[in-house]
């Protein structure tokens, strides 16, 4: 009992990272339908900025993961506009290609600094003792995942309903044409979008960064993981990523736990959210909260 | 109007489009020095592994270029023609590969007692099958097409394709993902290794692609090939004109496991070996971009593409050594260029030519066949 109770505790933070990650991923299909293969980079490219300004600049932990973000949040910005600017308009297998292609670039050039093959961690800021419940272990980097995720989701989720521009990015998602019409500059709300994505994959680049180590495949194959959860939330509802993401989670780590001893190998947790997406895309192609799509001939 | 026949017609050097009837609209070679081109052609590449400058890193290159083609004009076949996006090819690929290897090592072997060398007839055999097999599974990853359209079908096929790598790479059947070796071919009672695979998989891949490109060219014109089209372009249309499309959708996968299939076969045999590196989710992705690079639905592009892609490599090589010098030695140009200068191709094709390579030969197909005039 202990044992499923840890599994379900790790497997809770462990989905509040593929929540951070989705989040971004969520926010640029709702906004232009695009979809981000390249969330995996930019996570690493976030971790790393945040290493670098912690481990070279000497910045404290906080600041440089502030500062970090804010930096990311430029280089949303900068991709959005040199890489899908020019494709708005084409078909999606134009535009899937291009964010694979801007990935790989984006990995390419990872590898022309010396983050390519680092393995390190961030210093560590956290106490090493990991907090007890019961039998239940927790470490300390688990809570702050769980931590940023809350804000995050809040901050959007206040951002969406309260302000003019959160709304702006709500109309331009539900109806570009219109929101043109009474004018809303669809061109920086996907700046936006992207910039946003930089910003929580950041975060999840920090907490993986945290509590794995840095490690630029590790990093990026998140970026793969990130498929399932937004499937199973519904690909453009930000609730849908939070709730898949802990749901796909929990999964992972069960499957992992009690499978692992079945399979040759172990390993089982790579592959048993994709299974789950594969079932989910049979039964409920929309996911959890996703806005059905009704085709009219 | 003016009959087909009653005007003098110069088959040979006719500048324009003179198709006049159905049945000629219907023929791959409007003029017979299309058709002679295309056998000069052949005849030159039949020659070219006499050619002084081929040596064993050229002929791998070669090699590898046609039956990668062999995968692409599969993908080409159900991403551009049918217009299901397939995140899967390589996985089709493996199982063509790791079929051939299984049936070699499991039935054949132990049945027709081959020792040391597996005979060209059984080669030749091996090879449909691989791809049957493939083809089999590849209706059955289509089958998600039924209820998913674009995107959400390309997402169950990336999902088939993890799983698929995943498999290989737990099940003992298949050593884990490890290596199996298949052993090398007996043509004619000469053992085809070292110095003979070079040639020899040269030929065999071309035969091979000269056969599935004639393949698929009379497919695509024929009413499945319509009815990939009509289907790409408005299943719900095409549905109502009779053509039922989830048939039609499953049969482009199905074909496209077939091609992917005999090329992972084919690559079985070319390596000796197979090992489920070779057929993961970045080779799906570089077989995307070769169908991309070459000219999506067309079909010049599936054998445009592969080539340039993969003789793009050594030039990368040659200016990541160049490039290595002005770097500290801590950082690896050569693993750093090749992935920017792939993704970078990528992008700039989408972006300033979306339609391949396919079409810069097209419009010097055109200003040849329109020469001298200007249109």
């Amino acid at each position: 009992m202990i044992y499923f109770l840890q599994l379900i505790v790790t497997g809770v933070s462990i989905g509040c990272i593929y929540a951070l990650a989705a989040l971004g991923f969520v926010l640029i299909y709702k906004a232009s339908r695009v979809i981000n293969f390249a969330q995996g980079e930019l996570i690493a490219i976030g971790a790393f900025i945040v290493y670098g300004l912690t481990v070279w600049l000497g910045l404290p932990i906080w600041l440089s993961l502030i500062a970090g973000i804010i930096l990311m949040f430029l280089v949303g910005r900068g991709i959005e506009r040199t890489f899908l600017r020019p494709m708005i308009g084409e078909p999606i297998i134009s535009v899937i290609m291009v964010t694979i292609g801007m990935a790989s670039l984006l990995s390419g050039l990872v590898f022309f600094t010396p983050f390519g093959t680092l393995t390190s961690r961030f210093p560590g800021y956290l106490p090493d003792t990991p907090l007890l419940f019961g039998g239940i272990v927790l470490r300390w980097e688990q809570l702050v995942g769980v931590i940023l995720t809350l804000v995050f989701v809040s901050v959007l989720i206040f951002f969406f309903t309260r302000s003019t521009l959160g709304i702006a990015m709500r109309a331009v998602a539900d109806d570009q044409l219109a929101s043109l019409s009474l004018g809303v500059s669809v061109e920086r709300v996907f700046g936006l979008a992207w910039a946003a994505a930089g910003m929580s994959a950041t975060a999840a680049g920090f907490v993986v960064g945290s509590l794995f180590g840095l490690e630029l495949n590790s990093l990026t194959s998140i970026g793969l993981r990130v498929f399932p959860v937004v499937v199973l939330g519904g690909l453009d509802s930000i609730a849908g990523a939070v709730v898949g993401g802990v749901i796909i989670g929990v999964l992972e780590q069960l499957a992992s736990g009690y499978l692992d001893a079945f399979v040759p190998g172990g390993g089982t947790g790579d592959v048993f959210p994709f299974l789950v997406l594969l079932v989910i895309l049979l039964v409920k192609p929309y996911g959890l909260f996703g806005t059905e799509e009704i085709e009219r001939v | 109007m003016i009959q087909g026949g009653i005007v003098a017609v110069n088959r040979w050097f006719q500048s324009g489009n003179y198709r006049r009837s159905y049945r000629e609209d219907q023929t791959i070679f409007a003029t017979f020095s299309e058709e002679a081109s295309l056998l000069v052609l052949l005849v030159v590449l039949f020659f070219v592994p006499v050619m002084p400058f081929m040596n064993r890193s050229l002929f791998r290159l070669v090699d590898l270029a046609l039956i990668y083609t062999i995968a692409v004009m599969g993908l080409n076949l159900v991403t551009g023609f049918a217009g299901q996006i397939s995140i899967g090819q390589a996985a089709f690929m493996g199982v063509g590969a790791y079929a051939a290897v299984t049936i070699t090592r499991d039935l054949a072997e132990p049945l027709l007692g081959f020792s040391g060398t597996i005979p060209f007839w059984y080669v030749l055999l091996l090879l449909p099958i691989a791809g049957l097999v493939a083809a089999l599974l590849g209706a059955f990853v289509g089958l998600p097409s039924l209820r998913l359209k674009h995107l959400y079908l390309a997402i169950a096929t990336l999902a088939f394709q993890i799983i698929f790598t995943w498999l290989v790479g737990h099940l003992p059947w298949l050593e884990q993902g490890g290596s199996i070796r298949i052993p090398r071919v007996d043509f004619l009672g000469q053992v085809i290794k070292s110095k003979l695979i070079g040639p020899f998989y040269y030929y065999l891949g071309l035969t091979a692609v000269v056969l599935l490109a004639f393949a698929m060219r009379n497919l695509l014109r024929t009413k499945f090939g319509r009815a990939w089209v009509a289907v790409r372009d408005n299943d719900r249309a095409a549905d109502a004109m009779g053509i039922d499309p989830g048939v039609t959708k499953i049969m482009a996968f199905a074909v496209a496991g077939f091609y992917a299939g005999v090329a992972g076969a084919l690559l079985a045999l070319l390596n000796g070996s197979v090992i489920v590196e070779s057929f993961t989710l970045d080779i799906s992705i570089d077989l995307l971009a070769m169908v991309i690079v070459g000219g999506l639905g067309t079909m010049p592009g599936s054998l445009i593409g592969p080539a340039f892609l993969l003789f793009l490599d050594p030039w990368v090589e040659r200016l990541a050594a160049f490039v290595q010098g002005f770097f500290p030695a801590t950082i690896n140009v050569g693993t750093a260029l090749r992935p920017t200068v792939f993704g970078l191709v990528i992008v700039l094709f989408l972006v300033y030519e979306p339609r391949g390579l396919a079409n810069w030969w097209r419009i010097l197909r055109q200003y040849f066949k329109r020469w001298p005039f200007k249109y």
